[in-house]
């Protein structure tokens, strides 16, 4: 028998000597263009934001563009809408994602038309919904005509304001619109693998209903709903088309803010810009730092995602 | 505890070809009746009819003489162990155990108390604490029945449970559920497509096949006395032969058998007897001779096929002292052949 282990380590070994180099030879080209790209481009942002600008002259590095950005109120504003914005998409696309999931776990093997539908969000991309968003929203757009149409209104300024609004109505909605699908999908494979059969369970041991809610299913799709939430919450976080097209012009979310400061004509403002950019990239890095987190403590826990 | 009655119960799924129909069974207070038929026969169906879990399409099924039909399976005093043993992984095995009694909002001392009488029973002591995914497959079942049997409830319903485990850890779960069976005097319906599961566990066993209920009585009768053809078929019949009964006896070609039961005469009848009834020895003059075709060697006895006066027969022979093409003599027990009109 030992022989036998001591036979199949050694075929282990032979056999996957060989491939370690083959497969950093195979990987080598891609792990350099995205290491010289990616790598070098956030080298720069970092030196930037230390305040390191050759074109400018400025080779001095130090923390003062944190200390500028983190001080400024016009910062803390913009971060605040972003919390806001960020927040608000995520509660409301996963309160309706789990409503959505519930609902079609139970058309799963009945309307696979349904499940298709539900799912086309995922493949348009957030600028086409952007713009989308802007014809059927604004004060001239479709939904205004239609209300005109129908006598609600009289004139196109009585229509709420729902894009670059003071609220982000117009950003929440499409990123509620966007995310919906995404989050669905992740908890409908956990509900459908186990969740009906559990909750099965959970009628014969007697739990009504909102027992079988509270008690199974929002434990079984917790890790996913959660995982998904977190990722939502840091593309939204730190994403630019959709608050660049839909948002207001103060205060801005805090991708845009960073934009408007790299681009600014005053060459100075730019590493302010890409500090911004670096803080949101920190925030949103420790947000799929905690969502790797939740999913490590809940497989060690038993519960597979 | 409780009794069952089913009335002309009939299901189907999405409206389509019904998978059980006009099904009726009477089971009484505390016995253990196995559910027995071959997979996909509609048995777990059965089951999730009794539970509530589907909805029939005719009939109707009353526990304690209360017509419960229309009632959802929380509001049924029945509780269903799954085949699989469909923990909750997000609990451990006192949780799980709890969680009827915590849906039913009790807790507290009288909660832990009766968690660790459940423990106890199912020889479970001492993985209260445990998390579910650290068990094996017959511990996590043992789970699986004592999450069920805390709730005390009028009928428990089994689906295969022991179906996912390895044979040695089967023979200790049959075991223990006949104990427990037995100490708690549960209305226990238990589901199988093993008929050496069906035969042991159960005080009756109905047997199941092509969606209608064949016969039901206690395992011997269904074993030694099979209604027709299929229902010996199924228990491992494997010897039919034909003939008519002329002047008192059941004339075939494997000779004459004097018959015991009120037949009638001039009609064909189809005879069968199990492989371990027919008496094989080396050959000799005093009975009918025949050759053996090939044998299989299966353990505690060797299966041989025999070729007797144009009809072949299969014997099961203690030992392994048979080779093939070998001439042997069979004694054919008439006390243990069965017989059935021909048109059965």
């Amino acid at each position: 028998m030992k022989g036998h282990q001591l036979q199949t380590n050694h075929n282990f070994r032979t056999r996957m000597a060989p491939v370690m180099p083959s497969l950093s030879i195979l990987l080598g080209p891609a792990l350099i263009v995205v290491g010289v790209l990616f790598g070098g481009g956030l080298i720069l942002g970092i030196l930037q934001s230390f305040g390191y600008l050759h074109v400018a002259a400025a080779n001095h590095l130090s923390i003062q563009h944190y200390l500028n950005v983190l001080m400024d109120p016009d910062f803390l504003e913009s971060l605040w809408l972003t919390l806001y914005i960020a927040t608000a998409s995520t509660l409301i696309a996963a309160g309706l994602s789990v409503a959505v999931a519930l609902f079609l776990v139970t058309l799963a093997h009945k309307n696979r038309l349904i499940h298709f539908i539900i799912q086309i969000p995922l493949t348009v991309p957030h600028l086409v919904i952007a713009v989308a968003a802007v014809f059927m929203l604004s004060p001239t757009g479709l939904l205004s005509r239609f209300a005109m149409a129908l006598g609600l209104i009289n004139t196109s300024s009585q229509f709420p304001l729902l894009i670059n609004d003071r609220w982000g109505i117009g950003i929440i909605l499409t990123y509620v619109w966007k995310e919906i699908p995404f989050i669905t999908v992740m908890i409908l494979s956990v509900l459908s693998n186990t969740g009906i059969e559990l909750l099965q369970v959970g009628q014969t041991l007697k739990a009504n209903r909102w027992q079988r809610f509270r008690y199974i299913t929002l434990p079984i799709i917790f890790p996913s709903l959660g995982a998904a939430s977190l990722i939502v919450f840091a593309y939204t976080f730190g994403a630019f088309e959709v608050p660049y097209l839909l948002g207001q012009t103060y205060p801005m979310m805090l991708s845009v803010w960073a934009y408007r400061n790299y681009s600014d004509i005053d060459l100075l403002a730019r590493p302010e810009g890409i500090t911004t950019g670096i803080l949101i990239a920190v925030i949103v890095s420790l947000t799929v730092l905690m969502a790797q987190v939740i999913t490590k403590i809940t497989r060690r826990k038993g519960i597979v995602l | 505890m409780g009794s069952l009655k089913i009335r002309n119960l009939s299901l189907s799924y999405n409206g389509g070809a019904p998978v059980i129909e006009k099904f009726n069974l009477d089971v009484s207070d505390g016995e253990c009746m196995g559910l027995l038929g071959p997979s996909g026969v509609g048995k777990t169906t059965i089951l999730k009819a009794l539970a509530g879990l589907i909805q029939p399409d005719q009939g109707c099924i009353l526990i304690d003489d209360v017509d419960v039909t229309a009632l959802p399976p929380e509001k049924r005093d029945a509780v269903m162990v799954f085949q699989k043993p469909l923990l909750f992984p997000f609990m451990n095995v006192a949780q799980n155990i709890g969680f009827g009694l915590r849906m039913r909002k009790i807790n507290g001392a009288h909660k832990q108390s009766e968690i660790n009488n459940i423990l106890r029973l199912t020889r479970l002591d001492g993985f209260g604490r445990h998390k579910v995914h650290e068990l094996s497959g017959g511990q996590q079942q043992r789970v699986s029945l004592a999450r069920a049997l805390i709730l005390r409830p009028a009928i428990l319903l089994l689906d295969e449970p022991l179906s996912n485990l390895d044979a040695n850890l089967r023979q200790e779960m049959r075991e223990l559920i006949q104990e427990i069976q037995t100490k708690t005097n549960i209305t226990t319906i238990f589901v199988t497509h093993d008929q050496s599961e069906a035969l042991m566990m159960s005080q009756r066993v109905s047997l199941i096949l092509d969606g209608r209920l064949r016969q039901v009585g206690r395992p011997q009768d269904l074993f030694y006395r099979p209604v027709d053809p299929d229902v010996a078929r199924f228990f491992g019949g494997c010897n039919f032969f034909t003939g008519e009964i002329k002047n008192g006896q059941f004339e075939t070609p494997l000779g004459l058998f004097p018959v015991g039961q009120d037949l009638k005469k001039n009609q064909p009848y189809t005879a069968t007897i199990r492989p371990e009834d027919i008496v094989i020895s080396p050959a000799n003059d005093k009975h009918l001779r025949g050759a053996i075709l090939r044998t299989n060697f299966e353990g505690a006895a060797t299966r041989l096929w025999v070729q007797c006066n144009g009809v072949q027969l299969i014997v099961l022979a203690a030992g392994a002292q048979y080779k093939a093409h070998q001439n042997v003599s069979l004694h054919i027990p008439p006390d243990k052949i069965r017989l059935f009109p021909k048109n059965v």
